[in-house]
């Protein structure tokens, strides 16, 4: 069948007025509680998944699907405004947005990520309508050599937010990698690092480690340097993008997709490492390198867009493979499973008015989520009006009550507090808090992936490139590094002649 | 606290203005007090009063019962604790049934927290045989000879699958390759060292001549990422839970070449291992267990609720939209199994030096 | 970099005063324990399984260890050359005066407390201290209304997380009581 009639058919399901209901309470619910600490949008989509069981499975999907877009959003908010991230793919968001929230332009922060997520996730569904079989069919032949590759290429791109002390760059970059090796290997169960502890077993959780890293690090430090005279009230500014935040971003959101969409559909993808990335690519190529780590408005938009885009990325995978790449995935896949649906390879046969229902309610969806978040970005924004003592105390009991409702387990209150504290010392002595947590995002799965590959080799090295996809991905690497060489022998030339 | 003499001047001359300045003085000394005990009457008694635990407890019902899913939403144990508690809902047998989940080191910290929760009679944890491998593998402190045994409620054969285009096309052809060189044919599986994916191949190893440590197994994070790897062929072969490929199989992407349990899944074309001249008999399982130190009536009570949710056209219902065999067992003859199972994968565990 | 000085009696103040102005030393020798710490972690882990390739669980922990080690050795280098890491900024932030040690200590008491508290006296009556604590350390001193605050934000929070989300969270001392 025709994908565009299919398409077609699948909008006259959509919009049908109980449908397009359905899909409006699930951004308005996934987004009021993505933006609550310690949800993301896993913990979203199964804690409502009640909520659906009177539902037939179209209406049920086309909530779900609102439910996961308005929770990503949500998750954003937070850590743009607060400096918590709800979830583990808004931990970028954070590191620009939460300046520029800071400097009183948290409404414009607000709205460059409600477009980036409109625009991800419009491209990224685009894209998963035109090429869902071919993405699904590529995704099966990236292995573990190709993670590796990409992983290398993230940790090369490390380097550019080492911050201004090369070296210290590093000890923060290292920290983070010692904190990523806390619990069991995860290919043989040695326990690493946890002192025989089990709650230590499965390793400290990125959230963790993020709003400890910037929300208690900040609090305490904050507290340390209080300003003893009344603070000036952030200031407003205009609660709308103006026509420069506009030519800056516009770039950023339309390319944020393309690095999401495809780390949305392979298999161990996700949104914290296309987000990272995007959050890179933005950083080399702006023409504002001096307000990068201020709130540099591109740093929000286009991390957002790709995160958006990964999430369409992930459906893919899931609606033609039967293929969860993440936890929220899993969850849907079990609420398919609910209905007596199994997705997978016969799923579009089998159940096309769902299949194509659900595709367009995506549309309609990031349309409501839009339209929703846009209108409310600066009434988020006069949060940050609360006097200083309530923000803060806010601030540190949302984290508190993120990491406690999570597993309710006192110990997680200690560790975030301990991450807190060392992210205080971070601030003090200069040590930037980025590379840490890029450090634990990058670090266990880099290891994992190359010991995965050497496993699959039975432990020959050539078994780390031979793969075209990874060889190429050197190959950009080795290019990436030789640049400035080549440039310079390239001008002496000039100037030679 | 000046605003509060403010607030209150219009009514000054009224009265005489020194009484009035001693009850404004009063009224502020007492403020801090109001606050303090408003606070105190708000945090205390708020929430008894918000969580009504309304409902008796007769019958079946048991008002504020929970289920605790020791790991991650979308997880096994996940599924089949929200729809144990979904099913029993809509069968009318109790109300408002709470699934949470506190996920870690395979299971074991759920279950160390079930385990301390000594004598709550409303709480009970979904297990199953990743569970009892992870107890063993990671030396808990807590086994399941702690815990209160319930009921076994359903089980799942391993299905022994490869790609499509894979050169192996029967489990001879397989296990033969595998023989010869184990290193060169890699095991996926979707559990950790220890998990239900873990011990089937090893027990195939085993039945076949290989030493278990001579495996190279690859876990991945679940059925969904070792799928990819199947497809794309970067696996030797992979062990799964049937429900889990069911559709893949159907659809032809995955050549299906035996089953690990003692019978042939209908609609399935593969025989099973032993069938195959392999001597594995293996299936994994799902139920339930609550904490220690019930009294008689609590345990029975919690059993009574499971045995009328498995009699239930509901979970009957469910059952068959998963792909869940029936393997209903409570109470003492559970504990047995129990029993029984963590002695076989000791002595797996044993084999391989974990 | 301190000369020395003939005259003995302002030695030890020098002393303080050479250690105040190197206290990031501290943190070399921080990532120097650290590194022990995951080196020794690494190298007493028993590993009986058949390793295939140069790449075991033991691996990654010694590149990390001994990359800590090189480092906390580099920055030890930096420093005593008069290189010093730029102290973070920001908005509410006052690098002019000396920390405030008090209000983070009081801070780090507070939210111990609070998670000390949480199991037997519930989230509720552990939030709301944590939110008066907080904001008390941080320097509001509204007795009449901080408790009040703090208790709704705590209640309000607990309700939306246990009532509404299904999100268990200990209720307190009195609940099954009332």
């Amino acid at each position: 069948m025709n994908a565009l009639t299919s398409l077609m058919d699948g909008f006259g399901t959509a919009l049908t007025p109980i449908n397009l209901l359905w899909a409006a309470i699930g951004v308005l619910l996934g987004t009021a509680i993505g933006v609550l600490p310690g949800i993301g949008p896993a913990m979203a989509v199964a804690l409502l998944l009640p909520v659906t069981y009177g539902l037939d499975p179209i209406g049920a999907f086309i909530m779900f699907a609102g439910i996961y877009y308005g929770a990503m959003f949500g998750g954003s908010t937070t850590s743009i405004l607060l400096n918590t991230p709800g979830e583990s793919a808004a931990v970028v968001a954070a590191m620009e947005g939460n300046p520029m929230a800071k400097s009183g332009r948290g409404a414009q922060a607000l709205a460059a990520a409600a477009i980036g997520h409109f625009a991800g996730g419009m491209i990224g569904t685009v894209l998963l309508v035109a090429l869902a079989p071919a993405v699904a069919e590529l995704a099966v032949d990236i292995g573990a050599p190709d993670y590796l590759a990409i992983m290398v290429l993230a940790f090369i791109a490390v380097t550019s937010v080492l911050g201004s002390s090369r070296i210290r760059g590093l000890a923060s970059l290292l920290i983070g990698l010692t904190i990523g090796l806390v619990g069991l290997d995860q290919m043989t169960g040695q326990q690493r690092l946890t002192f025989g502890s089990l709650q230590l077993a499965d390793g400290i959780d990125v959230v963790i480690v993020a709003v400890g890293l910037f929300a208690i690090g900040e609090a305490l430090w904050v507290a340390a340097h209080l300003r003893r005279r009344p603070p000036e009230p952030i200031p407003v500014g205009r609660p709308w993008l103006g026509r420069d935040d506009v030519r800056r971003t516009w770039k950023s959101w339309a390319r944020g997709p393309f690095i999401g969409f495809p780390f949305g559909a392979i298999p161990a993808g996700g949104a914290e490492i296309p987000t990272f990335l995007s959050y890179v690519t933005e950083k080399r190529l702006s023409k504002h390198k001096d307000e990068w780590g201020k709130g540099a408005i591109e740093g929000v938009a286009g991390p957002e867009s790709a995160a958006s885009a990964s999430a369409a990325g992930t459906l893919v995978s899931m609606l033609t493979l039967g293929l969860p790449t993440t936890a929220v995935a899993a969850v849907m896949l079990a609420a398919f499973q609910q209905y007596g649906i199994q997705p997978g390879p016969l799923l579009f046969e089998r159940e096309p008015d769902l299949v194509w229902g659900l595709i367009a309610s995506l549309f309609v969806g990031m349309v409501l989520l839009l339209a929703l978040n846009l209108p409310l970005a600066p009434v988020w924004a006069k949060l940050l009006h609360i006097p200083r003592p309530y923000l803060y105390a806010g601030i540190l009991f949302f984290a508190a009550i993120g990491a406690y409702a999570v597993g309710g387990e006192v110990i997680d209150l200690v560790t975030l507090l301990i991450i807190g504290l060392i992210g205080f010392g971070m601030r003090r002595y200069g040590l930037p808090v980025l590379p840490a947590i890029i450090a634990v995002i990058l670090g266990p799965a880099a290891e994992q992936q190359l010991r995965r590959a050497l496993q699959i080799s039975d432990g020959s090295v050539s078994g780390l490139v031979n793969t075209p996809f990874s060889v190429t991905v050197y190959a950009i690497i080795v290019l990436l590094l030789a640049w400035p060489l080549l440039k310079k022998v390239v001008t002496r030339r000039r100037a030679e002649h | 606290m000046h605003h509060v003499a403010h607030v209150t001047r219009p009514h000054r001359a009224l009265r005489d203005p020194q009484t009035i300045d001693r009850q404004v003085v009063a009224f502020v000394r007492l403020r801090t007090p109001l606050a303090l005990l408003g606070a105190a009457v708000l945090v205390l008694v708020g929430p008894p009063l918000l969580t009504t635990g309304s409902g008796t407890e007769t019958g079946t019902q048991i008002p504020g019962l929970r289920f605790m899913v020791p790991n991650t939403p979308g997880g096994g144990y996940d599924i089949t604790a929200r729809t144990a508690a979904k099913n029993a809902e809509d069968a009318g047998l109790t109300h408002n049934i709470e699934v949470f989940n506190l996920p870690g080191a395979g299971g074991t910290v759920g279950l160390s927290r079930l385990v301390s929760e000594h004598g709550n009679g409303k709480l009970a944890m979904s297990m199953g045989l990743g569970v009892v491998g992870a107890v063993r593998s990671n030396d808990a402190p807590k086994t399941l000879a702690d815990t209160t045994p319930v009921a076994r409620l359903t089980e799942e054969q391993d299905v022994v699958v490869v790609a499509r285009n894979s050169p192996y096309k029967t489990i001879d052809d397989l296990i033969g390759a595998w023989k010869e060189n184990p290193g060169k044919v890699p095991v996926g599986g979707g559990s950790s060292p220890g998990g239900p994916d873990h011990l089937a191949p090893m027990l195939m190893a085993r039945a076949a001549g290989i030493a278990p440590k001579q495996v190279n197994y690859i876990p991945f994070d679940g059925g969904g990422e070792l799928l990819a790897s199947i497809l794309g062929n970067k696996v030797g072969f992979g062990v799964s839970g049937v429900g889990e490929y069911l559709d893949q199989i159907k659809a032809g992407e995955l050549r299906l070449l035996a089953v690990t349990g003692p019978e042939r899944v209908p609609g399935l074309d593969a025989p099973t291992l032993q069938e195959a001249g392999y001597d594995v008999n293996f299936t994994n399982w799902r139920g339930i267990v609550a904490p220690p130190g019930l009294t008689d009536a609590e345990r029975d009570q919690l059993i009574a609720l499971i045995e009328e949710l498995h009699d239930s056209e509901e979970w009957r219902a469910s059952m068959k939209q998963n792909g869940w065999d029936d393997a209903f067992l409570t109470g003492e003859e559970f504990g047995d199994f129990l029993d029984a199972e963590d002695k076989r994968v000791v002595s797996v565990l044993k084999e391989l030096g974990l | 970099m301190t000369t020395p000085t003939t005259d003995l009696s302002p030695a030890p103040a020098e002393r303080r005063s050479w250690l105040r102005d190197h206290s990031e030393l501290g943190v070399c020798v921080l990532l120097l324990m650290l590194g022990v710490l995951v080196l020794t972690d690494a190298l007493t882990m028993d590993v009986d399984i058949a390793q295939r390739g140069p790449v075991g669980p033991k691996t990654v922990p010694v590149v990390v260890g001994a990359g800590l080690l090189v480092v906390a050795a580099l920055l030890a280098v930096d420093v005593v050359r008069g290189g010093r890491g730029q102290a973070e900024t920001g908005e509410d932030v006052d690098l002019s005066e000396p920390a405030d040690w008090r209000t983070v200590l009081l801070l780090t008491g507070v939210f111990l407390g609070s998670a000390v508290l949480i199991e037997p006296l519930g989230f509720p009556v552990a939030g709301a201290l944590l939110f008066w604590g907080a904001a008390f350390a941080l320097g509001s001193r509204r007795f009449d209304r901080d408790p009040l605050i703090a208790a709704v934000v705590s209640l309000v929070a607990y309700t939306v997380f246990n009532n509404l989300l299904g999100v268990p969270l200990p209720g307190g001392p009195l609940m099954g009581v009332l």
